[in-house]
């Protein structure tokens, strides 16, 4: 199984199973941590488990299809993926995968299929069904042995069949599982401790289901589970364990703590002393953690690796050698503070959460309805200029997801006026004044509203609903059905031209050469864009609603029913509930996205997959960072600012001894590489003339966090760094792995090769006599690539490179080669 | 080497596709060290890019109207009952070597979205993207660590999807020409670097990349480079990896076999390639998007390329004894419309295309499947794109149904919907 992420504090089961309740989480999990179960159903008998219940081979308690046949059936492997739960079933029988669809496991279990051995259900004869004969083994059965003869499994299915072996005409609610115990805190040596699962059903009867779950790790190096629940230990370390029954699904966390005599050491930090504010709470609640895993935390990291990792960081720049002197000099207190708010002030702190918001709003050229490139750099300055205002995040959401080409009180003539204007080569009218962006519906990947309903879960919520296309979601509690009906909300809308406008539309298509093809339109081409260029109205397509002929009634990712009818935006409801206090995932998911920009792991992870079995590290953190986000009104800014202020952030990469091990818990800084773009404008940086450092490092129309970056989109060097297509619903695309390519680009790629042949550095110097200046040269080419000064090692080693090089130019050029090479211009740390 | 068992259990994890989730990391990297002499295996792949006319090459129809069977011929081959194109002379007769696949169909005649198609074997979706199959080899069986794994002759063709940029291809930044220098992107050095100054600029490299001293191992960012770079070093000041490039150590008679045409020497440098250890080649022939005057294009051009080229490099890699340890694949993105158009040419066809295959354990001399009367779609059910992938991974040695655990998280088989086409191997 993958590695799931790290994990913590468990997430509410109601929560979990999509109920909404009005006590903060936070609160919910700390009580429930306390009083675990006895919270919120009066106290009714607990049934024995089916383990005792249906021990005997007869009995008067028949057992129920969905929850006891249709769990055991899983817990025995049945409904896997390799076995019945493929999608061609296996030997004849097909089951649902995971199992949650109890019309379709029964018609599968029930037909009147046989073979020689006997019938699927043998209603005369039970003990002769082959759904008991094959896991008994007693006939062949590819998949073995399942069960023992008369063991309880056998019996449950029995007593199932000779009650008729009925199914589930009206699925019974599961409101919650508990398990018990709420967490474990393992010493090493420990010996393996059993979970007990009790469902809770919505009319409040309550059930042992220990034997009927199934359990499942994030991380076998910190603790095994066995077939039965039995949780063990196996290092140091924390994750989760998670329990499936029905459609409920708990995680538990389950940590040991790291080597038991080394005494926490906390190293404090710059903030240290400032006990108020939110970057003191980030660190309060992250030390929690720590201390809880007994990890001691590494010194604060220096200036120079300050700066650089917080000019890298927040704006996708290297600092330059000035600005690396400058705050070397600085000898105010609040140094590192200041120089975020200028950081956050630049255009390029807008133009890297520009470039980041069209990851995740899925930017991409080549997906375009007409005209990718300028499509896409529009989509990319609307962003940008709203980012540079620090519009708050929820405005920002609205106006995509709400987006309608037509502004209110627009007609269409004015609207394709308007938007002809924005490629006027004379006082272009900005598109980003613009309230919405409608490029986000118009894709052509967005057509189809199954495909939309996709992509618009992950985007905005972080949640991946794309295994519930084919299947119950394994991790998460999404049906198909869910899925099916989220879909039904994007069924309305449209790109073409609007029944009020083709007339205009034809006639304009018609005097501009458009190729309509009548209430779809035709594309804007390259040759009807010129007109547009030199001041005519040309005619665009516009995203508009189509009316519903009746109304329907659908849930909304199982949160509520919201009734679609008419030419009602069907967008409208969403947008409401994600911004409601109690979504579980609007702003989780964005706050998470920002934690996992500024580290090297999501406290969620990945970033993206938002679900019960996948809870965060930290959950006591998460939701602080929601809350302050929502009560700092969703400034992005803010809560950057508040994340990068914090000892946690300002860490040093280097571990002190006892928390080399720690990946997950932010007891130090992890390197990360530098992503795709940002490698390719530092290297520009690095190189560059000294009068024009600024203009590289400023300058968005160059920068290919900038406006280059849909014009790089797919070339050589973006490809081998990882630079996301954006062309599938997954954070995952943008990859910062390092890779043996990136090394041969970096050594010997022309293109790397040529920026240094065509240093305006190194041109500035040429034709004069170097050799008094190389230890000022030397330091140069340290702050331009590495930010820091050199050591007095490197120094040395640097001169006698340059002393032996046949000209002072070369051995310059070499020594540029050399760092930019280095494991430490490459890294973030 | 010193590592975390969570590591290690990370790593063992990301292996399990290839090597099963039992061995240890010792056993990793023995196998890792040593599979450049498990096995020689290696592949190449020959891109017809346009979609040429199946109908025209692979799959004529002389009994069909003319506006339908269009102007070319069919000859006889080496291979009783098997007939292809007149103007493929040199490919009939050697057509006890490779096997026709005709029949092949799908739904995407779009070049992009029917290239991603083909060129993995799966059909595209929005929700994730999957591996050309170089990527799958490099993965599955790397080259010598001073070789790369997989080499896209010219531009980069598919990527390497989730299985994420370590696998992706070098790509030679343009094709090798005739009687010009070739300089591969990477690997050649600039005419401005010797050989000795890229070595005194390496030691100062290493000697002035201190920082991360004594921690190497310690994160997954920092770990693999000090590798790489290393590799990336022995893979620019190789010999070897640098003579595999080198075209000016062909005899000119080796040079004419291939043809002086840039399809020929890309062919000649692909087989060099294969020679010196690399395990995937992709070569590109494009220009088969022939919705005007495509008989002239194919029958004075690519027709004529192709059959001088590859007959090449099937000759070529006989004498050497590596036909048996060599799959190829030529295939276009899809075929063309039966009905010749106005401009005497055809458009884009995605339900019927033809497609060769051979070396490794292909059996010749054979056609499986066929089209209808008029080469508009496959006789019975034919075959699929994702039925030839299965076909070829096969036939390089990788199991078409190995899993893999994406990033978007959850196992992904390799090929989900296809079968090795049977009889073919």
């Amino acid at each position: 199984m993958m590695l799931l992420s790290p994990v913590q504090t468990f997430r509410c089961p109601l929560t979990a199973s999509g109920q909404q309740h009005s006590l903060r989480r936070l609160l919910c999990c700390m009580l429930f941590c306390l009083v675990c179960g006895s919270l919120t159903v009066e106290a009714q008998e607990v049934q024995r488990s089916v383990e005792l219940r249906f021990a005997d081979s007869v009995g008067g308690e028949v057992p129920d299809f969905q929850r006891h046949v249709s769990p055991l059936l899983g817990r025995v492997g049945c409904n896997g993926r390799n076995c019945h739960g493929s999608f061609q079933g296996k030997g004849g029988l097909r089951l649902s995968l995971f199992g949650y669809d109890f019309q379709m496991d029964l018609e599968g279990l029930t037909a009147n299929a046989q073979s020689r051995a006997g019938k699927r259900i043998d209603h005369q004869r039970p003990h002769q069904s082959l759904i008991l004969q094959k896991p008994l083994e007693q006939v062949d059965h590819e998949g073995g042995q399942r069960f023992a003869a008369g063991s309880w499994q056998q019996h449950l299915l029995l007593r199932w069949i000779a009650g008729g072996a009925k199914g589930t005409s009206e699925p019974a609610v599961l409101q919650e599982l508990q398990v018990k115990p709420a967490e474990i805190v393992f010493a090493a040596g420990d010996i393996g401790v059993p979970l007990r699962v009790t469902a809770v059903w919505s009319d409040g009867e309550q059930e042992d289901v220990t034997p009927l779950c199934r359990f499942r790790t994030n991380d076998d190096s910190v603790a095994t589970v066995s077939e039965d629940g039995v949780v063990s230990t196996v290092g140091p370390g924390d994750t989760h364990i998670i329990t499936f029954y029905d459609n409920g699904i708990l995680a538990i966390p389950v940590l040991r703590p790291f080597s038991a005599t080394a005494g926490l050491v906390n190293t404090g930090g710059v903030a240290a002393g400032r006990a108020q504010g939110p970057s003191a709470e980030i660190d309060r609640l992250v030390m929690q953690k720590l201390a809880k895993l007994n990890l001691p935390t590494s010194p604060p990291c220096s200036d120079v690796e300050f700066l650089r990792r917080a000019t890298l960081d927040l704006t996708g720049t290297l600092p330059s050698p000035a600005e690396v002197q400058a705050f070397l000099n600085d000898p105010g207190e609040d140094r590192r503070e200041r120089k975020v708010d200028e950081l956050m002030q630049r255009p390029a702190w807008a133009a890297w959460w520009a470039t980041r918001l069209c990851d995740f709003t899925g930017c991409n050229p080549a997906q375009q309805a007409e005209l990718g490139q300028e499509v896409s750099v529009q989509w990319y300055t609307w962003f940008y200029e709203r980012l540079r205002q620090n519009r708050p995040y929820d405005e920002i959401v609205s106006g995509v997801v709400l987006a309608r080409s037509r502004e209110a009180g627009q007609s269409w003539l004015d609207y394709t006026a308007r938007m002809s204007a924005a490629y006027r080569e004379q006082d272009a009218a900005a598109f980003s004044d613009r309230e919405t962006m409608p490029h986000y519906w118009t894709r052509r990947s967005m057509q189809k509203p199954d495909a939309a309903a996709q992509a618009f879960a992950q985007n905005f919520l972080g949640i991946r609903l794309q295994c519930a296309e084919c299947h119950k979601h394994p991790f998460a509690p999404w049906t198909q059905g869910d899925y099916q009906e989220f879909a039904q909300f994007f069924e309305t809308l449209k790109f073409g031209v609007a029944p009020d406008a083709r007339a205009d539309y034809q006639r304009l298509a018609s005097a501009t050469g458009v190729r309509s093809n009548g209430s779809d339109g035709g594309p804007v081409t390259p040759e009807v864009l010129r007109r547009a260029r030199q001041g005519d109205t040309i005619p665009w397509r516009e995203l508009y609603l189509t009316a519903r002929e009746s109304p329907r009634t659908v849930r909304l990712l199982r949160s509520r029913d919201v009734v679609l009818q008419g030419s009602a935006d069907p967008r409208e409801p969403i947008m409401e509930w994600m911004l409601e206090e109690g979504n579980p995932w609007f702003v989780r998911a964005f706050v998470n996205r920002v934690w996992a920009s500024c580290f090297h792991v999501g406290l969620v992870d990945p970033p993206d997959d938002l679900n019960p079995a996948n809870p965060p590290s930290n959950e006591a953190l998460l939701s602080w960072l929601e809350e302050y986000f929502r009560k700092s009104r969703m400034d992005i800014r803010s809560l950057q600012r508040a994340i990068v202020l914090s000892d946690t952030w300002q860490r040093s990469w280097k571990p002190v001894a006892g928390n080399a091990e720690d990946d997950r818990n932010f007891s130090r800084m992890i390197p990360r590489r530098m992503p795709a773009e940002v490698i390719y404008d530092s290297v520009k940086q690095a190189v560059a003339a000294a009068d024009r450092t600024e203009e590289v490092r400023t300058d968005l129309d160059r920068r290919a966090t900038g406006h280059l970056s849909m014009r790089l989109a797919g070339t050589y060097a973006m490809q081998v760094f990882g630079k996301p297509e954006r062309a599938v619903n997954c954070d995952c695309e943008r990859d910062n792995k390092s890779t043996l390519l990136q090394t041969v680009f970096l050594q010997n790629d022309p293109l790397v090769i040529d920026r240094l042949l065509e240093s305006g550095w190194l041109l500035e110097l040429q034709g004069r006599d170097l050799s008094a200046e190389y230890p000022a040269l030397i330091q140069e080419a340290w702050l331009r690539t590495l930010s820091r000064p050199a050591s007095v090692q490197e120094q040395q080693r640097a001169l006698e490179h340059l002393q032996s090089a046949e000209e002072s130019i070369e051995g310059l050029r070499d020594l540029l080669w050399a760092l930019i090479n280095t494991k430490e211009f490459l890294l973030l740390h | 080497m010193e590592i975390s068992r969570r590591e290690l259990f990370r790593r063992s994890a990301l292996q399990v596709g290839a090597l099963g989730s039992t061995c240890t990391l010792s056993q990793l990297l023995r196998a890792e060290a040593n599979s450049g002499q498990h096995s020689d295996r290696s592949a190449v792949f020959v891109f017809l890019g346009g979609g040429p006319a199946h109908q025209d090459t692979f799959d004529l129809k002389p009994e069909a109207p003319a506006e339908y069977r269009g102007q070319f011929r069919p000859i006889r081959t080496s291979a009783a009952g098997v007939e292809i194109c007149e103007h493929l002379p040199k490919l009939a007769r050697r057509a006890d070597q490779y096997a026709v696949i005709r029949g092949i169909t799908h739904s995407l005649a779009d070049h992009g979205l029917g290239t991603r198609y083909v060129m993995t074997g799966n059909l595209p979706t929005p929700v994730i993207s999957y591996p050309m199959y170089g990527c799958v080899v490099s993965r599955e069986l790397p080259a010598a660590a001073d070789l790369p794994s997989f080499v896209s002759i010219d531009r980069p063709v598919e990527g390497p999807g989730y299985l994420g940029p370590e696998f992706g291809p070098l790509s030679t930044g343009e094709k090798p020409r005739f009687g010009q220098p070739f300089r591969v992107r990477g690997i050649t050095l600039d005419d401005t670097l010797t050989l000795g100054k890229y070595r005194s600029r390496f030691q100062l490299r290493n000697d002035l990349d201190t920082a991360f001293d004594q921690y190497e191992q310690l994160d997954e960012s920092v770990r693999g480079l000090d590798r790489f770079s290393e590799q990336a070093y022995q893979i620019i000041s190789s010999t070897r990896s640098r003579e595999a490039f080198d075209l000016t150590l062909e005899s000119g008679q080796e040079v004419d076999r291939f043809g002086r045409h840039d399809f020929g020497q890309s062919m000649l440098l692909a087989t060099r390639l294969i020679e010196a250890g690399v395990r995937f080649v992709t070569v590109l022939l494009e220009g088969w998007d022939t919705h005007q005057d495509n008989f002239n294009t194919l029958g004075r051009q690519l027709l004529p390329d192709l059959d001088q080229s590859l007959s090449a490099m099937m000759d070529r890699l006989q004498e050497a004894g590596r036909m048996e340890s060599t799959a190829i694949l030529v295939t276009g993105e899809f075929g063309r419309t039966p009905k010749v158009n106005g401009n005497a040419g055809r458009d884009h066809w995605s339900r019927a295309m033809s497609s060769l295959m051979l070396g490794g354990s292909v059996r010749g001399g054979q056609v499986l499947g066929a089209t209808d009367a008029r080469a508009e779609g496959p006789a019975g059910s034919g075959y699929t794109p994702d039925d030839l992938a299965a076909s070829f991974l096969q036939n390089i040695g990788i199991d078409p149904k190995t899993e893999y655990q994406a990033s978007v998280g959850r196992p992904i088989t390799l090929i989900r919907n296809g079968e090795s086409i049977a009889g073919l191997l």
